[in-house]
């Protein structure tokens, strides 16, 4: 019985780890500007890649792999933001609409200035 | 229905499930519109693959997989940095894009006003007098 309900939590985990992937796909696909999808994209990567670390670790118990899974874990957790960073400043550094749009937000004239009128 | 039969189907199951999500993203890889959709699809695609070669240690009762996961997790993180780094300035806090679009249309603003005082210049030397030359700006020179 207490391994049928182990494989229930277990079970529960991986749909919860399935749903939040599928998320995070729906969400990078749907999502039109990519900065949103990189929210949607850390979703799977922290919550998703939790889910199933734990129901792994539950189904094997205790050992030497479980510390391994453990490692994976906590090695996304870093690199996920770290890429998402570097994500961004690429979309930064190569969008030209980014750059018309943060200058009008801050009311300078860089775009007339760049189309060659005078003030 | 064993409990290893349940947790066999349980597995294969959510492989089959991350396949399709591969699947899917690997078309948003194929259309994304921008550089950076790509290397996020890419981004995903290896987290994604990462949980199916963990599942697989657990289903195959092969513990080496999970050493393979921890090596492709390293591997994809790289790629993922070289890639950026391709795309990012040395020296981000200097140079953005479009600052050489402002600074040729100040050099060009700078060429004009030469140009424009050496022809009032060349004009003095020959005597003209009549209408004063304007600057860009409407004034007089």
């Amino acid at each position: 019985m207490l391994e049928w309900i182990l494989f229930a939590v277990c079970a529960l985990l991986l749909f919860a780890a399935m749903v939040s992937f599928t998320g995070a796909v729906i969400g990078a696909i749907r999502f039109g500007f990519v900065m949103n999808s990189m929210h949607a994209a850390g979703i799977g990567d922290t919550f998703g890649i939790l889910c199933l670390v734990v129901c792994l670790i539950l189904s094997i118990g205790p050992g030497l792999n479980m510390m391994k899974l453990l490692v994976i874990l906590v090695f996304l957790w870093f690199n996920s933001p770290v890429s998402t960073h570097f994500l961004i400043q690429v979309e930064y550094f190569t969008n030209k609409e980014l750059y018309r749009f943060s200058d009008r937000i801050a009311g300078s004239k860089t775009n007339e200035t760049a189309s060659g009128e005078e003030k | 229905m064993s409990v290893s039969q349940a947790y066999h189907i349980l597995f294969t199951a959510g492989l089959v499930w991350f396949a399709i999500l591969i699947a899917v993203m690997l078309i948003k890889a194929i259309i994304g519109p921008g550089v950076t959709d790509r290397i996020l699809a890419i981004n995903m695609i290896g987290t994604m693959v990462i949980c199916c070669i963990l599942i697989l240690s657990v289903l195959l009762d092969e513990n080496y997989l999970t050493d393979v996961a921890l090596i492709y997790a390293m591997i994809s993180y790289i790629a993922v940095l070289i890639l950026a780094t391709v795309y990012i300035p040395a020296n981000p806090k200097r140079k953005r894009f479009g600052e050489d679009v402002k600074r040729e249309v100040e050099e060009g603003r700078r060429y004009v006003k030469e140009q424009r005082a050496e022809i009032r210049r060349k004009m003095e030397e020959e005597g003209f007098k009549g209408s004063t030359p304007l600057d860009m700006d409407g004034k007089e020179l």
